[in-house]
């Protein structure tokens, strides 16, 4: 292997693009994707605000985004990327079909993480008097803590690789630069750093996630 | 104070059939009452205890607290009231992610109360009440049992109820916490002047602290009274059971023939009950020196029932039908309750 022929500026731009991608897109992410998951366990059945019609609808939205395979939607995407943000292509092309593809994810993770929260607990703060939306955040959050910054870990990552899928579509990043060099111009030493750099990265979101996770326990 | 009148509740099984958790319960409960109920699990007790603050809504009938019929109160009115009926859990349900203080201060915050350094000296009073004054930093998860439960009774107090409501509190503790537990809630009781409603499947829960009590089985209320009453002559077949298994004396003079062979007994088998003042008096000693009969105490308690003294005496009477029936006279006069067992 010659990393001689290795453009090293490309790899730290790409890096660097990869990172704005995959962190801009989990901020939009959570944005959505943490409102969505509340309003699922808090409407479904048994659950605080219980609204069966309203579960069902978001339930199957959620389930609709989520059985469509990222490769597709990014391709599906285009058009609607073009009016959002005037391109489909680069960086900020790839962020729209990346929240898309991660916000319903996320959700569920969120929905899963706040029903592992104790119901007794909530049960003694209705006992109390407290209102539902303070509840919620005063209560239901900080006790899941935990779970929600585990679940954003997990969605970084799928982001990380999400990202490095767009470059298929002429998104930027690191995939971008696999799949223009080291496929289509058989350069095996660019494909191997890009993929080690990937491995490095999520190997840094994981152990973060999991620190903080740790930090934050308190069972 | 409280008053459950004809409540009704019914659940609809998984398989379509409709099961009754409570069946026309009625009870009255006092101010400044310690109310136990008893049963069995599964005998609706819970689902009962849970409608008084309405985490549970009843299917048909009232719940009046104060007078006021809490089943048609609107969701404003319920919070307010909710904020006047606290409540402890068998498996204290605290914040893990709060600190002590913070979850005492917690129902104080969140139901707007704004002045910091007021909630602050609130919670602060409610942590030397309960004992746990150097503990206020510690998460609950540092915390023992008993320590987690006396968080629960802070909080629950946070807001200054005028009923506590205790869901089976002490059922996950042993004895001994049980014990220093059962002493703070009546400590409580009377600093406060707080109603307090327990729900407990332990009779010796129900003896330690109760005024009265009411037994729960197949949600319909079989029996309730006051608990010396109650405890020394239970009537249903279940109070008996319940009864027994916290007392061998009481189990023993349920059926006499299986502590003692019938054989080996020539008199009369009595048992003797009081309760209050005549406890340490010298009756029988007086009735006996009067008596021609011949008196074997076979076994004998005497104690207090919370702070009502009671006696209970298992004897042999030897002597005259006559000389025996003067002595019954006598008992009945100093209202010494008496029963020939065989």
């Amino acid at each position: 292997m010659d990393l001689s022929v290795i453009d090293w500026s490309d790899i730290w731009i790409a890096t660097w693009e990869t990172l704005v991608m995959t962190g801009v897109s989990l901020f939009f992410t959570i944005l959505l994707g943490l409102p969505l998951g509340i309003l699922l366990f808090v409407t479904a059945k048994r659950q605080l605000l219980e609204q069966g019609f309203v579960y069902t609808v978001l339930s199957f939205v959620v389930n609709v985004l989520r059985s469509v395979p990222f490769l597709i939607l990014l391709i599906v995407m285009i058009p609607v990327t073009v009016i959002l943000i005037g391109t489909s292509l680069g960086v900020e092309g790839a962020i729209p079909p990346l929240v898309v593809g991660t916000a319903p994810f996320f959700a569920r993770l969120v929905e899963n993480v706040l029903r592992e929260v104790d119901r007794g607990v909530i049960e003694a703060c209705q006992a109390m008097g407290i209102r539902t939306a303070r509840i919620i955040f005063g209560a239901l959050l900080p006790e899941a803590l935990p779970g929600l910054i585990a679940a954003v870990t997990v969605t970084a990552i799928t982001l990380m690789s999400y990202a490095a899928m767009s470059g298929v579509i002429g998104g930027g990043g690191l995939g971008d630069l696999a799949i223009r060099f080291g496929y289509q111009r058989f350069q095996t030493e660019v494909m191997v750093i890009t993929v080690a750099l990937l491995v490095v990265l999520v190997q840094i979101i994981q152990y973060s996630g999991d620190r903080l996770v740790l930090y934050f326990t308190r069972k | 104070m409280i008053r459950i009148e004809n409540l009704h509740k019914t659940y609809r099984a998984a398989d379509g059939r409709e099961v009754a958790a409570l069946a026309d319960v009625s009870l009255e409960i006092g101010a400044g009452e310690v109310f136990g109920i008893i049963g069995r699990s599964g005998a609706g007790k819970s689902t009962l205890i849970r409608t008084l603050n309405l985490l549970e809504r009843p299917s048909a009938g009232r719940v009046l607290i104060d007078g006021e019929d809490i089943t048609k109160l609107d969701s404003e009115g319920l919070y307010a009231l909710r904020r006047r009926v606290g409540m402890i859990f068998q498996h204290f349900n605290l914040l893990d992610a709060k600190t002590v203080a913070d979850n005492i201060d917690w129902p104080l915050k969140a139901t707007g109360h704004t002045n910091a350094a007021e909630r602050a000296a609130r919670v602060k009073e409610l942590l030397a009440l309960v004992g746990l004054s150097e503990q206020g930093h510690k998460y609950p998860s540092q915390l023992s049992g008993g320590q987690k439960q006396r968080v629960g009774i802070a909080r629950a107090l946070a807001n200054r109820p005028q009923i506590l409501l205790c869901d089976e509190a002490t059922s996950a503790l042993d004895p001994e916490t049980t014990q220093s537990i059962l002493r703070l809630l009546l400590d409580i009781n009377r600093q406060l002047g707080l109603t307090i409603v327990l729900i407990t499947h332990e009779m010796q829960v129900i003896r330690t602290i109760c005024d009265r009590v009411a037994v729960i089985d197949g949600g319909r209320i079989v029996e309730s009274g006051k608990v010396a009453d109650v405890f020394l002559h239970p009537r249903h077949p279940v109070t008996r059971s319940m009864v027994a298994q916290s007392d061998a004396l009481a189990a023993a003079s349920f059926d006499p023939a299986r502590v003692y062979m019938k054989d080996k007994l020539r008199g009369t088998l009595v048992r003797l009950t009081y309760i209050g003042d005549v406890t340490y008096q010298p009756i029988l000693s007086r009735i006996m020196a009067g008596a021609k009969v011949q008196v074997t105490i076979l076994q004998g308690e005497v104690s207090s029932i919370k702070d009502v003294p009671f006696g209970q005496l298992l004897l042999e009477l030897e002597g005259g039908e006559d000389d025996i029936r003067a002595v019954f006279a006598e008992l009945d006069r100093h209202q010494i309750h008496h029963e020939v067992l065989q």
